[in-house]
């Protein structure tokens, strides 16, 4: 084997995505997605993150998303029929006059579902992700995350949603501190207190200045994501830094939204690359981790169910 | 038979190691070796790539951590030429590259597709919605809405019963039992829920100088019923929102509010099409009942040119009033008629008028 272990001190991500060709793979998706009558959404989705995922580079190699329409077809009707049974559910319970039992059972459900869907989305997703044919892999423990989440929810309904702060960074701390890129491991370290501190006073200058302390709210928020992030292996470590600016973020919101409004929507291939191409040039990576010498650790993991249920509720994975 | 360098990732550590890469076109498929790496081939059958920006890299569907890399662009043509000689280039790649030309074609046809679906499928699948849903639906409906905008202490019940007993000398062709209301009200106002209750305030009968009028009120309401416009109002728009986030939301949320913003005009242009057919039917029905049809119009001539009312809900849906008028007045003009005098229509009138 050729290993030339060198000590990297220069990492760089990068977004090499082109708006004209994410626009074919867009418009021939919606295409076959119209004249297949939805059929081929997952399909669909596939392309797009194979397409999202090949254009985001890393010391100039691309990652790859190895899944496919098939396996988040599978999801895809799984999802349909746990979803058709809690409507089919409250439809009945609203036919039978027992509403409020089954509005509960509905809003219940849906909150107990939450749990199981993030984790079968990152389990699912991370395995089909990989970097250099490394995989990554999300190593969660659904029973922990379901307890934690609804410990979590708790405090943060008993205390009128200030905990939400804390539940945020927590769930973060979670989920990304689950994440393996072969035996590198991702960790998060925001904190519940100052992550509500950074919010309170970007809520309250936002409205103080009418709304234009907005972009430099989004630029610290961004930061506490990205700062907070570092790779670990046997003892060494990469740190992420956001070089992002409020004129970043000026430019991400208002030229994508002028963007959008002038093309009548049919500039969405254009706004999406070029946004990606601003995030990851922004986002600097330090530390001594060799990349060239990363592991396989991960397992293949083929079930797409939780990847297509957070599609249903429009759940945004973080990472 | 063409040969490169390339970079080969084995799937089990990240570490990059140069390959010599030689596609044999002929028969077997890729062949590659390294100093570490003894001779391996990879057949054209068993592979998969990706081609993003300038660069490409070849899977086996067996074992997809493992990888080639290739950046040569004469490779990658060389490649991809052999892959269609074999018959494995797929329509999906094909369909991908047929440039921005076709992708604006496509969207074209797409949005063609849709608003033909839109214009066409939704109004047509509505209507026959309607006739599924059973008139129970309508009346509950209909007492639903009654209950929360109608109090019964408003009903003038005397007025009330002189308005039953004036559509009873009516020949209405409806189908369901219909009830008047008269509410006590400056409003000046009138309207049908679908279970068959016509609610008039008493501010349009003050308005109103003669019974024909009156007439042709209860003509144009009573049509909205015979007619379940109300239902099929519900379902088009209904259908018609559906669709349009089905099809839309997909793609983005700006398309996704055009989209809807398009469809709530679409929902203004159904109830003006609606009201046409009512002042139609309504103006029919009169001259069925051998009153003067020119109620109709003298009605909506008084409610316009009056100034300080304004424009009630059941003329103000458009289309504007004097193109209603003009319409009516046409089919008044084409049609014959006789007009008989009738004492009793003219004393429940006067009744209501107290």
């Amino acid at each position: 084997m050729e290993n030339e272990i060198s000590e990297p001190k220069n990492f760089k991500l990068g977004f090499d995505g082109k708006g004209g060709t994410f626009f074919g793979i867009i418009i021939v998706n919606w295409l076959l997605t119209v004249i297949t009558l939805g059929f081929y959404y997952p399909w669909a989705k596939a392309k797009q993150l194979k397409f999202m995922y090949g254009a985001t580079t890393l010391n100039g190699d691309r990652f790859a998303f190895t899944g496919t329409g098939k396996e988040m077809f599978k999801g895809y009707i799984k999802a349909l029929v746990i979803f058709g049974v809690i409507y089919g559910v409250l439809i009945l319970s609203i036919y039978f006059d027992f509403l409020y039992a089954g509005l509960i059972f509905f809003y219940f459900t849906f909150l107990a579902i939450l749990p199981v869907i993030i984790h079968g989305s990152y389990r699912y997703r991370m395995s089909r992700t990989s970097w250099r044919g490394i995989r990554f892999g999300y190593r969660g423990d659904r029973t922990e995350l379901f307890i934690n989440y609804f410990k979590w929810f708790f405090f943060t309904i008993i205390t009128l949603g200030i905990y939400g702060s804390w539940m945020e960074m927590k769930l973060r701390k979670y989920l990304i501190g689950n994440i393996r890129l072969g035996d590198i491991e991702f960790r998060y370290d925001g904190k519940g207190l100052e992550y509500f501190l950074l919010g309170l006073k970007g809520l309250v200058l936002t409205i103080l200045t009418l709304g234009i302390y907005s972009f430099w709210f989004y630029k610290q928020l961004f930061a506490y994501y990205i700062d907070n992030m570092s790779l670990y292996k046997n003892g060494k470590k990469i740190n992420f830094k956001s070089t992002l600016t409020a004129g970043n973020i000026f430019s991400l919101v208002v030229v994508n939204y002028l963007l959008l409004i002038f093309t009548l929507g049919l500039g969405y291939a254009w706004v999406v690359t070029r946004s990606m191409n601003i995030i990851f040039s922004n986002i600097e990576m330090e530390g001594d981790i060799d990349l060239d010498t990363i592991n396989q650790t991960e397992a293949d993991y083929n079930d797409a169910t939780g990847e297509d249920m957070s599609d249903f509720l429009n759940i945004d994975l973080i990472f | 038979m063409h040969k490169t360098t390339g970079i080969y990732f084995d799937g089990i550590s990240s570490t990059p190691q140069k390959i010599e890469l030689t596609l044999d076109e002929q028969a077997v498929g890729l062949i590659f070796e390294s100093s570490d790496i003894p001779v391996s081939t990879w057949r054209l059958a068993e592979i998969s790539f990706e081609h993003t920006g300038d660069s490409l890299e070849i899977r086996r569907e067996a074992n997809k951590a493992s990888f080639i890399q290739v950046s040569d662009a004469d490779f990658i043509a060389g490649f991809i030429a052999c892959l269609r000689n074999n018959g494995q280039i797929g329509w999906y790649y094909k369909l991908l590259h047929l440039g921005m030309k076709a992708y604006i074609g496509m969207a074209v046809l797409i949005l063609g597709l849709i608003v033909g679906g839109y214009l066409l499928v939704i109004p047509w699948v509505a209507e026959k919605a309607v006739m599924l849903i059973p008139g129970s639906y309508d009346t509950s409906l209909g007492n639903t809405f009654l209950n929360q905008y109608v109090s019964e202490n408003d009903i003038d019940t005397a007025k009330t019963d002189a308005l039953n007993a004036f559509a009873q000398q009516l020949q209405l062709n409806n189908t369901r039992p219909l009830h008047f209301m008269v509410v006590s009200s400056g409003t000046v106002n009138a309207f049908a829920l679908p279970n068959g209750d016509i609610i008039v305030y008493s501010g349009l009968i003050d308005l109103m100088k003669n019974y024909d009028e009156l007439a042709g009120l209860i003509g144009h309401e009573v049509s909205h019923v015979n007619n379940r416009h109300s239902m099929k109002m519900l379902c088009r728009n209904l259908s018609g929102y559906i669709f349009i986030s089905a099809v839309f939301s997909d793609v983005n949320g700006i398309m996704a509010v055009i989209g809807d913003n398009v469809h709530n005009l679409q929902s203004l242009s159904y109830s003006r099409q609606f009201e046409r057919e009512a002042d139609e039917q309504g103006t029919a029905l009169m001259i069925q009942n051998h009153i003067n049809p020119r109620g109709m119009t003298d009605l909506f001539s008084r409610l316009q040119t009056d100034e300080t009312i304004v424009v009630p809900a059941f003329i103000s849906s458009h289309p504007m009033t004097a193109d209603r008028i003009k319409t009516i007045r046409k089919m008044i003009g084409q049609s014959s008629y006789t007009i008989t005098n009738h004492p009793k229509l003219e004393e429940l009138f006067q009744e209501l008028k107290k």
